[in-house]
Parts: C-alpha cells; structure tokens; sequence
C-alpha cells in the first residue's frame, strides 16, 4: 500500500501558522515577483477567484480589507516541508517527496490492519508538530494513491482508503485529471470515446498504447492496481521537478554527496527547460542510511537570486548548502532534489522597469549554452559555460545577449520582487516570531 | 589488531570535525566523542520545534525577560502550569497555562498585567509549551 500526503492549501497553510490573522480568511499566496496566486485558502476560493488571478486585478479588494495577500516565502515553506518530511519518515518505512508539499509514503506492515486509523494518525501528529492540516489518500499504486488523497481531502478526517474496487470513484474521475495524463491527451482520448479513469483503466492496451505510448500504459497499469511509477519516474509531470537516487552502496564523503546532487541538479534543470519553467529555489536532502530503511534526513532550503532554469546559477547557489548536509563519519542512503516556485518565465515577471533583461532571454541564453554543452562535453557545464562567455566577448556579434548575459550576474541582476514578505520565522535569527 | 571505527552522533546542525587516518588506529580514537551539542541539550525534536523572541516584561516574575530567546515545543500537550506561546485575539503571548474548574486562564508573571480569560466557548489557539529560555548579558558577546 502507498500513502500520498499533501499539505492542504500548503502556502496559505504555512503562513497561517505564524500569523493567526489570517485565519478564516480569504488568503492567497502570490507567485514569484507577485505575479499571481498560487496558493488560496478556502475562504479565498469560496469567493470563486480562481488560481493564477494577477494581483493588480485584486490589490483594489485588498484595500478595501476583503482580501489578504503574501508574497512566496519559500524559506519558510521549505523549512515546513522538511518539518513534515522528517515527521513522515519516523512514522513510515520510506518517504518518496515528490514536491515541495507532497511525499509518497510507504506506511509499516503494522498499518496494514487500519490504514484509515494509521493516516489519521500521521496527518494529526503533522497538525500537531507543524501546524499544517493534511490530506492523505492510500492505494495500491501511486496513481490511484493521488485519486484517494483528492478525495481525503475533502472528508472531515481528511484521510480516504481506496477501496478494492475502485471502479465507482473511477467512472466519476474525468480522464484529464488523473496523474499523467497531462493536458494535450484528452481530445485524443476523447475521440477513442475514452472520458472517465475508468474508461482509460478499461481499454484495451494497443488502444492506449497508440494514443499515449508506454506513458499513459503505465498510467492505465496503475488504475487497474498494478505499480509501475518507480522512484523518481515523474518525468511527464511538470507539477512536480524532483529529482533523487539511493546510493548503490551507503556514501561516506562529501564528494559524493556533492557529486550526486550537482549530477541531480543537472538533470532536474534540464527537465525545468524541456517544460519551460523556472524554478524560485529547492529542496535538497540527504538521508542517512539505517539498517532497513529510513534514516534521518538533512535539508535545506535554498532560494535563488532569480527564478532560473540554468544549472550552473543552481549549482552556485547550491554549493554552500552541500557542506550542511555532510557529517564525517556518516554513511548516506540517497540525496536529492525538489524545486519549487514553478512559472512560466514572461508570464508575471517583466514587472520592473528598470531591468531591461527579460529572464525569457536569459533562458535562450542558458538553453544555447546546454546545447553546447551536449554536443561539446557532457557534464562540462562550468567549462562550456566559460567558453562561451569568451566566445562571446571576443566576437562582439550578440552585444544585446552578451549585456543581458553580463547583468544576470551583475549589480544590476534581476531580482524577485517581494513586497508582502512575511517573516522567515524559522530560517533567520532577526526574523523570528516574537511574543508579548 | 581490531580496528575501531569512529561513531559521531548524527546533529541537523552540527558539523563533526575530524578525520580517520590510515594505518594504525589511535589509541585515544575509542575514547573519542562528539563535542556537547546545545541541539541535543535544548531540542529534543526538531521538527516540532520553533524559536521565539520575547517582547516586553509581562513574564518577568518567571525569569523571561524583554530579548529573550524561548525554545517552543509545540508536539507537548498544554498542562496546568506550564509556560506556553498561544495567539489571543491574533497576536502571540507568552504566559502560564492555568486549568481548573472555572475553565482555562492565562496567567502573566507580572502584577502589571492582566490575567487572561477564555471567554465561554472560546478555544485556546495554543501554539507550544515553552521548554527552555535564553538569556544573554549585556556587553560583548
């Protein structure tokens, strides 16, 4: 049986905890550069404003007191979400994160007899130690895990089981928003007379195959119970950017654990390209190994200057992190990485005026540098990286790519905008709660 | 010659120095430990554990004074007595949880201030038991 749990509304959620005010509140959390919301309380979507509103639509009902925003305050989130990790881990056999608020858990063979009573359990010592209400599902299969944590969500205990034969809930699930099946899918399917989960677990194989390949066979596998999603095979699901390997063999130094994570970082920033997304920062962890199954794990949360796809400002932000997490004399189980703050580049970003360089520009830029990169060397980020800068400098050909590429590192680099900034409680020493 | 391996606790915070040389072991290597950790001394979960800033005298009496650091555990279950963080009315105080037939209060350890009452029907919005303060003196540090 595997477990899925989220964090409800994680953002909202995870400011609340700090700043009571909000409580039964229309709350939303604003995007990157406070684009758009990202993050809504329930109270906030009662009111029907739907996710990915812009700001400047609402900021007239801000004023007017009806509703409250924040900026994204990933530090915080992401000390939150290493919080509900580490509780996880003690109260499971392992812990897959998945995104920065949900992790695949893998409950004890002593949670067999009840699972319900088992979830309840999690997801009330989460409320209790972190603060943040969760919604856990369990299934056979990941896939079908998603669909009962969905519907745990909204049941008081905030806990479902799916039962043996799912196919009731199956035929009221529209095909598109089963995990994997992504946007473009549907007309295809449609057209095959394919409109419910239930439908696509019930077709037949070479249907499925011509429709979605292997990709959306193994989605239909695992609605009919049989897994197939293995450790980190999420790569059609851009809702998630994770990345994250067991060591063959335990690793003891720090070079391995910076060799694994710079090689995580790489592939994770590549697949943020293949989607076109920047990330605001990440997740990373190691975990200790221990004698059958979860170790303890160290994180931490690292927020980039800008919203980047480019491996090498990752790696330059991750570096000094790497060494917080390596203990000499410690044996690690597996490293990984979980981004967050996923967008769109163009999309609310181009708000300050005096910044004339476009982080879509940028993109192309570092999108060129990767293209080199794998036809010139592979892993040779820094190096090609350089080259090209050199290239550039002595040929003089690009001046408008070479001034943006020159201000991405510069004085003048482009920088998150954040004006409703809520205190990163848990990360900073001068920004802690204080009480009266 | 047995060898003998070198076991450091494993802290979220700290970092262990040191290094296994090769060859023969130290003798002094079976008797080494890891420095004291105030983690390990102050936080008995981290996950559950939040630090605070204290504003104002209203706790004096209890030995918290105006900068002081409190240690937050909010996994323990509020008991008559103890000291505790929770929001009233939005903003966060420190005070002593009191329980009793008459309902819950919350008691400050100043004479100055009131003592605060849960109306009927009002839940306390508890947010964790104080485990331990911080007291710095003034002058370098």
């Amino acid at each position: 049986m595997i477990g899925l749990v989220d964090g409800n509304n994680f953002f909202v959620s995870c400011e609340r905890v700090f700043n009571r005010r909000l409580v039964g509140r229309p709350v939303a959390v604003l995007s990157n550069n406070d684009g758009c919301c990202v993050s809504r309380s329930n109270e906030f979507k009662a009111l029907g404003i739907p996710m990915g509103t812009p700001y400047f639509q609402l900021k007239q009902r801000e004023a007017s007191g009806e509703l409250c925003f924040c900026s994204s305050n990933y530090e915080l989130y992401g000390d939150m979400s290493r919080r509900i990790i580490s509780i996880l881990r003690e109260e499971a056999v392992d812990v897959e994160q998945y995104s920065i608020d949900e992790a695949f858990i893998f409950p004890p063979t002593t949670a067999a007899a009840d699972y319900a009573a088992y979830g309840r359990r999690v997801r009330a010592k989460i409320l209790r130690w972190v603060g943040i209400p969760c919604g856990v599902g369990f299934a056979p299969t990941k896939t079908l895990a998603k669909i009962a944590n969905h519907i745990g969500k909204k049941r008081p205990d905030g806990v479902f089981l799916m039962p043996d034969d799912p196919t009731e809930i199956l035929a009221a699930l529209p095909v598109q928003e089963v995990w994997g099946v992504g946007r473009r899918l549907p007309l295809k399917l449609r057209a095959e007379r394919i409109l419910t989960a239930q439908h696509l677990r019930d077709a037949p194989d070479a249907t499925i195959r011509s429709i979605g390949g292997v990709t959306l066979l193994r989605t239909a596998m695992e609605l009919r119970g049989i897994p197939c999603h293995e450790e980190r095979d999420y790569d059609a699901d851009p809702d998630s950017i994770s990345c994250s390997r067991s060591f063959g063999e335990p690793a003891t130094t720090a070079e391995a654990l910076a060799e694994s994570l710079a090689a995580y970082t790489a592939q994770a920033a590549a697949k943020l390209r293949r989607h076109g997304l920047l990330a605001a920062g990440c997740n990373i962890y190691a975990q200790v190994f221990a004698s059958g199954g979860g170790g303890d794990f160290l994180g931490r949360t690292v927020v980039f200057p800008a919203p980047t796809d480019a491996t090498n400002e990752m790696l330059r932000a991750i570096r000094e992190e790497i060494d917080a997490l390596y203990i000499e004399g410690t044996r690690y189980r597996k490293t990984g990485i979980v981004f967050f703050g996923l967008e769109k580049p163009g999309t609310a970003h181009q708000t300050d005026l005096f910044d004339d360089t476009p982080p879509a520009e940028k993109s192309r830029l570092y999108a060129a540098v990767d293209a080199l990169n794998a036809r010139y060397g592979k892993g040779k980020v820094f190096s090609a990286r350089h080259s090209l800068t050199l290239g550039l400098a002595r040929s003089n050909r690009e001046p408008r790519l070479r001034g943006g590429y020159a201000q991405g590192l510069g004085a003048r680099s482009w920088h998150m905008k954040r004006q409703k900034l809520s205190r990163r409680p848990t990360t900073r020493w001068d920004e802690l709660m204080t009480v009266r | 010659m047995p060898t003998y391996g070198i076991i450091y606790a494993v802290s979220k915070t700290a970092k262990v120095s040191g290094s296994v040389v090769a060859g023969f072991p130290s003798p002094a290597e079976q008797y080494q430990e890891p420095p004291l950790d105030l983690n390990e001394l102050l936080v008995k979960r981290p996950a559950a554990t939040y630090f605070v800033r204290v504003e104002g005298d209203s706790m004096i009496g209890a030995g918290i004074s105006d900068g002081d650091l409190l240690v937050v555990d909010r996994s323990l279950r509020p008991v008559d007595g103890d000291v505790i963080i929770a929001s009233v009315d939005g903003d966060f105080t420190v005070k002593t949880y009191r329980r009793d037939k008459s309902g819950v209060r919350l008691e400050p350890a100043n004479p100055n201030y009131p003592v605060i009452r849960l109306r009927a029907g009002q839940e306390l919005d508890y947010f964790g038991k104080v485990t331990a303060c911080i007291h710095r003196f003034a002058g370098k540090q």
